[in-house]
């Protein structure tokens, strides 16, 4: 799975990162645990509430199941213009 | 109804964007512009040596469209612009430049007003100032919110 990640996650954890997702895929909310792990200094933003997901330009929630080939985009707070 | 939005990635001159807009809007009877400029102190009277707007590749520029649209739909305009800047902003440069025409004043006002509220909340941008004692990403305050409740979806 491909993670790109916006703003602070960005700078914290990586524009862009991979993870070798099992081949039936995996809920989002398993991918933010991988993740947090392996982002120790990220991990509390990743599992709060306020990092929204999105999957081909769309949020999606934490039971959205993850293909392997697909790209998942993190999104913290906006800032505004 | 003209309408154009604009990713800028470096510095643009707002001069020419109104003077471009002008001659865009020939048959408006009142044009409203607004300039958004990095300030050189943060919220707390820190200063500020530059800002960096990070960006996503498409949604960003939706949210430029979605802000202009809105002010289609409510107001009666005849012309809209928005340019709006990202990557590295060094203070006192122009962040955001806004435009609106219409055939009578009062509706390019209040749709000039009505944009820089929405984009101040709904701009797909994530902002951090530099500043001398490190970096600190901004998000939207209160005022922000509340200035983008003064108009009801």
């Amino acid at each position: 799975v491909k993670i790109i990640c916006y703003g602070r996650l960005g700078e914290a954890i990586g524009r862009e990162t991979e993870l070798d997702a099992p081949a039936a895929g995996l809920t989002l909310a398993t991918l933010r645990e991988w993740l947090a792990q392996r982002h120790p200094h990220a991990a509390d933003e990743l599992a709060g509430p306020f990092v929204r997901a999105c999957v081909g330009d769309r949020i999606v929630g934490e039971d959205h199941r993850v293909a392997a080939d697909e790209t998942v985009e993190f999104f913290p707070p906006l800032s505004g213009g | 109804m003209k309408c154009s939005t604009r990713l800028a990635p470096a510095d643009f001159d707002p001069a020419q964007e109104l003077e471009a807009f002008l001659r865009e809007a020939d048959d408006a009877g009142g044009v409203v512009s607004f300039v958004g400029v990095a300030r050189p102190r943060s919220r707390v009277g820190e200063a500020v040596s530059g800002l960096f707007l990070d960006h996503h590749p498409r949604l960003t520029l939706q949210s430029l469209d979605d802000v202009a649209a809105g002010a289609a739909r409510r107001f009666d305009l005849t012309a809209i612009r928005i340019v709006h800047r990202f990557g590295d902003i060094a203070p006192r440069a122009p962040i955001v430049f806004v435009a609106a025409a219409s055939a009578h004043r009062r509706a390019a006002f209040e749709a000039a007003d009505f944009m820089m509220d929405r984009l101040k909340t709904d701009a797909v941008f994530w902002k951090r100032e530099q500043g001398v004692d490190g970096a600190r990403w901004v998000e939207p305050t209160d005022a922000d919110r509340a200035d983008r409740a003064r108009w009801s979806d």
